[in-house]
């Protein structure tokens, strides 16, 4: 059964519609997404679930439980819902140690003080914050504070749990490593996450669906891999990993295979099950691009960047200037003269309808 | 929101609306009466014309003087500049009337450094005279220059510094720079502070009332409180309305030149510290200059106070033999005394007690629950801000002093009053208090499970306690020591330390008055270095 499920919902401040008639559903389990770019609406969904704001329009449903229908007036306040919930500068009560912290929610539902020792030992253990226990906030790391907002949000055992942007303040090591084990705590204690990022290589790495967001609407949901491989519109082939894009013309089609003619007049076999035709935009990504000497288009490297474990090239071929990334033993001198040639490519309209 | 909506309606809008329609209103019939008479009459137009200038004379010279020193102190490498720094400010946290009678004590036909300059000169006569409108603009220019010190410091603290740097890189002298990037990047924060200084001057009653009163030079808080003893309401409330509108332009205007400062986007907080001006041969010398000046404007007041405090009688030769205890104990004994400073203290409790809780309320409201129209309620509250305490005093009497409530000659009155008049400031502290506590801590325990009153009980209100207790304190201090609003409103009974010592000083009791200002000095002084502890030296002088 759904764990979340949202339905047409909108909200408006004023006549800014901020999130415009979304749609969709997490199941019990799972680790779902809501990404995109600052502003296009995903933390309102999220806080839209939380009940800290109001839907325009739609509904909610948390469980079984109709938490928002506009159409019925309801709107269950959020000290009611069965959530927990990580904010994106944690929000930890700095006047409290890290016990009373995540005591709090139980010490609200008025448990036996000895029930709730044992089940904060659970919770402080799942985190991994035992022996910080009688600390105060201010004596915390920032990944430290993390863990305890995710025990205070885990120990009223929620039927989900709502995280808002919760490692865009770790710096880039940490974030990783708190990617890993949020996955890894959700495995554990099976609670299904809505997860709100702008983070596109977060949401890939940590979802089992995600959802991509642009201005108030959703544009696709689909597994990490579909919105990968497989994006719906050039918003998001651009938004998600690296893409280039060149124009093109479609020459023909025979079955699910189209030719492609670039305006240098070299031509392309890609394989797209749409309807296009005439003008259109090709879609490379970096590492679907080959380098070698005798590759079928002739190209220039403009510019080549050390990354470790690839190498990032900027390379000129017909005018064009093209990102592509090899493995990092194929080494090119800038300027040397060479061929690439395309592996995979996506098509798109010219112009977004 | 209901509960706070009637408060402020009752406090604040009722009074003060009160006051407007009074002034249009001659034998129940809406007329103009009152303002013909002050037109038409030169001693009622003359105080408008004399509050005007004075306030641009005093406003004037605090720029002079408030620049001058916070470009010392910000910018050069003048020795010692922490310590005069806090040195400056001092007078401003002791009330105007102090300063007034510190300075009368000083300055007056028998003050102490008029009997210095009889002693050192043997001149017959001091050749100026305090009771007069020069002695008023000099006494309200030493209180109020802090005003534009105080946001001249502040715009020169946040300057770039790189503008300065990259004047010099263009070829620009020390002084050329200072005339041609620094004064005209720091002159909003010049204006702004003048146009405070000025509103603070318009407003003040202590000081004309204790130099201006005897030389029968009349300002429009003067008059006010002399229309009260006729006594004419018509008159009372005409001139009170002029003076609110007076105080309401230069607010606009201060508001407005706050508001484009932000345009000036390089005064924007960022934290680069200006290169030190070195002064070279003339920081010795005005090392000095600026010592002399501290001491003579904020220590030897202070000084001459619990000199005259300590003196047998006023006037006694300085020697030993005349130094007596006798006026503490004679005020401490003193039932008036004693019953004004128990109602000074009920009252400033009461009335910042009931002021920080209306107005955290308003502010939760406005700040936290973002509640449909808590804005303007929130304005409405802030309103007496921008009117001059004798206004306020004048509305209380209007509204508050007729049947069916007829609370003139009680305390209430007065306290009614003081809640009107510190509302704004309590407001103003609760709602940065509660800014300060972002919003996410309280959504936290929202989805904790925690509802409004435990929310309130175990988040908010501890997070926002030490700036509530130091708004508390920034009430309680000023209201304990209050004189404007009570002169108007005290009976028999209901006398304030304010009233107390304003009427000692009035009758020639010098000394004793100087007792029990010495005694209330101490109190704020104390009560100012707690308000420093509480918030790290954020709040207090």
């Amino acid at each position: 059964m759904d764990k979340i499920r949202i339905s047409r919902l909108s909200k408006k401040y004023g006549k800014v519609l901020a999130v415009d008639s979304v749609t969709l559903a997490v199941e019990d389990k799972e680790f779902f997404s809501l990404l995109g770019p600052s502003g296009c609406g995903k933390s309102t969904v999220l806080r839209c679930v939380a009940g800290l704001e109001v839907p325009s329009e739609g509904e909610v449903y948390i469980g079984a439980t109709r938490v928002n229908s506009s159409a019925d007036g309801i709107n269950v306040p959020t000290e009611l819902r069965p959530i927990g919930m990580v904010f994106q500068n944690y929000a930890v009560w700095p006047h409290m140690t890290v016990h009373d912290n995540v005591a709090y929610p139980l010490k609200l539902k008025k448990l036996p003080k000895e029930l709730i020792e044992t089940k904060l030992k659970d919770a402080l253990h799942t985190v991994g914050l035992e022996r910080l226990s009688d600390r105060y906030p201010s004596q915390l790391s920032g990944g430290e504070q993390q863990r305890v907002a995710l025990a205070r949000a885990l120990i009223k055992e929620p039927e989900v749990l709502l995280l808002d942007e919760p490692l865009s303040n770790l710096d880039a090591k940490l974030r990783e490593q708190m990617r890993f084990e949020l996955k890894d705590l959700q495995r554990r204690t099976g609670i299904p996450i809505l997860y709100v990022t702008h983070d596109q290589a977060e949401a890939l790495a940590m979802s089992d669906h995600l959802a991509v967001m642009n201005a108030g609407r959703i544009v696709q949901v689909g597994t990490p891999a579909e919105i990968y491989t497989q994006p719906a519109d050039r918003f998001v082939a651009d938004f998600i990993g690296l893409m280039n894009f060149v124009p093109g013309r479609i020459l023909s089609r025979n079955g699910e295979e189209a030719t492609v003619e670039f305006l240098s007049g070299h031509r392309l076999s890609v394989a797209d099950r749409s309807d296009l035709s005439g003008e259109c935009l090709v879609a490379v990504r970096p590492e679907d691009i080959s380098l070698s000497p005798a590759g079928p288009i002739r190209c220039r490297v403009v510019v080549r960047s050390y990354a470790g474990h690839l190498i990032d090239y900027k390379v000129r071929a017909d005018g064009a200037v093209l990102r592509v990334q090899t493995a990092k033993t194929e080494v090119y001198k800038e300027g040397e003269e060479l061929g690439l040639a395309v592996q995979q490519a996506i098509l798109f309209a010219a112009r977004e309808s | 929101m209901a509960a706070a909506s009637i408060f402020v309606l009752l406090v604040v809008i009722y009074p003060l609306w009160q006051v407007l329609f009074r002034s249009f209103l001659d034998a129940g019939v809406l007329s103009l009466k009152s303002y013909q008479k002050v037109f038409s009459y030169p001693s009622y137009y003359r105080a408008l014309l004399n509050s005007v200038w004075i306030s641009c004379a005093t406003a004037a010279l605090c720029m002079v003087l408030g620049t001058l020193l916070a470009f010392l102190v910000v910018r050069t490498d003048l020795p010692g500049k922490t310590s005069l720094r806090t040195l400056l400010v001092l007078p401003y946290a002791l009330p105007s009337f102090f300063a007034a009678i510190a300075w009368i004590q000083l300055l007056g036909p028998q003050g102490y450094l008029a009997r210095l300059l009889l002693q050192v000169f043997g001149s017959a006569a001091v050749p100026w005279n305090i009771y007069s409108a020069g002695g008023i603009v000099f006494v309200l220019t030493v209180h109020y220059f802090i005003l534009v010190f105080i946001t001249v410091a502040g715009a020169l603290e946040r300057m770039d510094a790189s503008l300065e740097e990259a004047a010099r890189a263009s070829g620009a002298g020390t002084y050329r720079i200072m005339r041609e990037i620094t004064l005209p990047l720091v002159l909003p924060a010049i204006v702004a502070g003048g146009l405070l200084a000025f509103i603070g001057a318009l407003a003040n009653f202590g000081i004309p009332a204790l130099l201006g009163m005897r030389a029968r030079f009349f300002v429009l808080t003067t008059s006010v409180y002399y229309a009260l003893a006729i006594p004419d309401f018509g008159l009372a409330t005409a001139l009170s309305s002029m003076l609110v509108l007076v105080a309401l332009i230069s607010m606009a205007l201060q508001f407005g030149i706050q508001k484009g400062e932000s345009r000036y986007t390089v005064i924007s907080g960022k934290a680069v510290h200006p290169a030190e001006l070195k002064l070279g041969a003339i920081r010795y010398p005005l090392f000095l200059f600026t010592v002399v000046f501290v001491l003579f404007i904020s220590i030897i007041p202070v000084l001459s106070m619990v000199l005259t405090a300590l003196m047998k009688y006023w006037g006694a030769p300085l020697t030993t033999a005349n130094l007596t205890l006798q006026n503490f104990t004679y005020v401490l004994k003193l039932e008036t005394a004693q019953r004004a400073v128990s109602n000074s203290l009920f009252l400033g409790a009461v009335a910042a007690t009931a002021a920080m809780f209306v107005g955290t309320l308003i502010s939760y409201l406005h700040v936290k629950a973002k509640l449909k129209g808590s804005r303007v309620l929130d304005f409405l509250a802030t309103i007496p801000y921008a009117v001059p305490h004798t206004v306020i005093a004048i509305a209380m009497i209007l509204a508050w002093a007729k049947p069916p409530v007829s609370l003139y000659g009680t305390l209430w009155i007065i306290l009614a009053a003081y809640l009107a008049v510190y509302l704004p400031f309590a407001v103003r502290t609760t709602n940065s208090t509660l800014q300060q506590v972002h919003d996410s801590l309280e959504e936290a325990a929202r989805a904790s499970g925690a509802k409004i009153l435990p929310r309130l009980r175990d988040i908010v209100l501890p997070l926002a306690r030490p700036g509530m207790i130091a708004g508390w304190i920034l009430v309680f201090m000023p209201a304990i020591r209050e004189l404007t609003v009570s002169i108007l409103l005290y009976a028999h009974h209901t006398e304030t330390i304010g009233v107390v010592v304003y009427n000692l000083q009035d009758a020639g009791y010098r000394e004793i008055a100087a007792a029990l200002a010495t005694l209330v000095m101490a109190l704020l002084i104390a009560g100012n270095m707690v308000i420093r502890k509480l918030t790290g030296g954020v709040a207090g002088f």
